[in-house]
């Protein structure tokens, strides 16, 4: 990053045709970003999930376990990223790994939400028919959360696409490359570029959970 | 049966919830658990299930002591139907209906046929089955519960307050469909009410508790109304108890008479003469298939109007002497603008009529009996 923060110079406000000409390139930034932004969120949703779960069984742990969630999300990436360097190097696993935790510090919440959301009736109706506590919290406790699950993982998502874009000044090509090379050229069209893809891929992420979330819980009560 | 044998649960803060119960709830026999809120009957049927292991004391199902069964497996034996349903909102119908089945190991495809009797059992259509909790009335949903008691066909039923939310037409609705069912399934049924008309009803034996978990008395409703056994059970039942206490006896004993009647198409100068004769100002109104529509004041014929422009007064309602009791046939009568109990068979038709004096006859002859 230039000294001095960020200065533009509108020598070329509006580029079409080098927009059109790097179309493959805009491609190629997007599959490293979208990867690096999925896979945290998959990380993160499978440990929140083992987590919440426990969480949910045994009382005691919940209150440390949202402690814990809180201070690493309120670990700043930047921090994450240099400390991370100094051992895995300039590479995805650098990124995914905060990434990761955030996601995961998110989801908790949301699974625990979600399973302690469930009515109290409901619960003591699977316990009185006879279900054991692992069978009822896999079966009846975990699906009835998916709506409040899936709330979550829709903002996580949305934040985790928008974070990818800092892995690119630790050196690995996201959509935040688009930023870092506008800069260092004073060329607006690559950033706002970025802005706009960064963006959208953000909003196509969110509109197919929301429509999944719509068709693993036909069940769930719409307000229209 | 059931017994509780000096069972006491004390919770950990010191409340007494139950206090030394003792109790038989015989084989195939409704126990209703009726007091206020407080008196611990909730927490006493939560003990048979083991929902709740009892401080002291013993209960037996079948003569086995329940704390030495495994819960998940002890539960999986009794139906459990609660105030709020408890349905899983995520499952269909059917497949809130088929679980209990599953835990005992049968197919899903068992599970989900038997399922669907149970869903055609309790009164409701097939296509309902692949419908969501959330899709469904109140009453639907405690429909559901109750086929999901039974999906398993267990002996014992718990049911605690199953029918206290929702609205009293549709509770009615419920109460006789439990009867119906008891009749046809006699299960082993203990059911926890605060409302003495609920219990009176359904009850073989009624348990009322007071606070602080005791056993007030444990009768049948008939006795229960009429000997409380002591000041707390006579103000618990009501006031109204006596009146409560006729639905025991049969309307059938009352001797009906002919009423004076007339058809819509009987002109005023008939219906006045047809009064005249029978001695009485009311005739009854009936249509051409004998049912009943109303009553004609023949004080309100002036002149040569006809009998629809003078006007029917309502019936009240009718009874049927072969399934109503004493309470329905005194109400009808109470509610009669003619003083007059409208009898009917189960096609509507009407078979005759009882008035203030005849139900009164009726009654004290049943009392006497009593």
């Amino acid at each position: 990053m230039k000294p001095g923060g960020l200065t533009f110079h509108f020598h070329k406000v509006s580029d079409w045709a080098w927009l059109t000409g790097h179309i493959g390139y805009f491609w190629q930034l997007s599959r490293t970003h979208l990867y690096i932004a999925l896979v945290s969120v998959a990380i993160g949703l499978l440990l929140a999930l083992l987590v919440g779960c426990l969480a949910a069984r045994i009382p005691t742990t919940h209150p440390p376990i949202l402690a814990v969630t809180t201070v690493l999300y309120a670990w700043p990436s930047l921090a994450a990223f240099a400390f991370l360097l100094s051992i895995t190097g300039p590479s995805d696993t650098t990124v995914i790994i905060p990434l990761s935790a955030y996601a995961f510090a998110l989801l908790v919440r949301s699974v625990t939400e979600g399973i302690n959301n469930v009515p109290d009736d409901v619960r003591i109706a699977a316990t009185a028919m006879g279900y054991r506590s692992m069978r009822r919290l896999l079966t009846i406790e975990l699906p009835a959360a998916v709506p409040v699950i899936i709330a979550g993982l829709r903002v996580a998502t949305v934040s985790s696409i928008s974070l990818a874009t800092v892995a690119s000044l630790i050196g690995v090509s996201t959509l935040g490359q688009l930023f870092v090379a506008g800069e260092n050229t004073d060329f607006l069209t690559e950033i706002i570029a970025g802005v706009v893809i960064v963006a959208m891929w953000a909003l196509v992420f969110d509109g197919l959970l929301l429509l999944s979330g719509r068709m693993l819980t036909p069940w769930a009560r719409r307000v229209s | 049966m059931i017994r509780f044998e000096r069972v006491t649960k004390r919770y950990a803060d010191g409340t007494l919830a139950v206090d030394d119960l003792s109790l038989e709830c015989a084989d195939g026999e409704i126990t209703v658990l009726v007091g206020t809120s407080g008196c611990g009957k909730t927490t006493s049927l939560r003990m048979i299930n083991r929902l709740v292991d009892p401080t002291s004391g013993t209960i037996r199902v079948a003569g086995k002591d329940v704390t030495k069964s495994d819960p998940a497996e002890l539960r999986r034996t009794m139906g459990y139907v609660i105030q709020q349903g408890g349905l899983f909102p995520h499952r269909t119908v059917i497949d809130n209906i088929a679980p209990v089945p599953r835990l005992l190991g049968a197919s899903r495809a068992k599970a989900r046929g038997r399922a669907y009797e149970m869903l055609t059992l309790v009164g409701l259509s097939e296509p309902m089955g692949k419908r969501y909790p959330y899709q469904l009335s109140g009453g639907q949903q405690q429909r559901v519960g109750v086929a999901r008691a039974l999906a398993a066909d267990p002996p014992v039923l718990l049911m605690d307050e199953p029918f206290s939310a929702v609205d009293p037409v549709v509770r009615s609705e419920l109460q006789q469909e439990l009867q119906r069912l008891q009749a046809q399934l006699h299960k082993t049924i203990v059911f926890v009410t605060h409302d003495v008309d609920e219990a009176v009803k359904l009850g073989d034996k009624i348990a009322v508790m007071q606070v602080g978990g005791h056993l007030v008395q444990f009768d049948t409703p008939e006795r229960i109304l009429a000997r409380p056994e002591n000041a707390f059970v006579e103000s618990f039942v009501g006031t109204d108890r006596g009146i409560r206490w006729l639905s025991f006896f049969a309307a059938k004993g009352l001797r009906l008479h002919v009423p004076a009647t007339v058809e819509t198409t009987t002109s005023a100068e008939d219906a006045r003469r047809i009064a005249r004769e029978a001695g009485t100002g009311w005739l009854l109104a009936l249509d051409a298939d004998r049912h009943p529509l109303g009553w004609l004041e023949v004080a309100t014929l002036n002149g040569g109007a006809s009998i629809e422009l003078a006007g029917l007064r309502s019936l009240g309602h009718t009874f049927k002497p072969d399934d109503d009791s004493l309470r329905a046939a005194l109400d009808a009568t109470v509610l009669s603008p003619a003083g007059v109990a409208v009898a009917v068979d189960d096609r509507g038709v009407v078979v005759g009529v009882a008035d203030h004096e005849e139900v009164t006859r009726a009654i004290r002859a049943a009392s006497g009996r009593a």
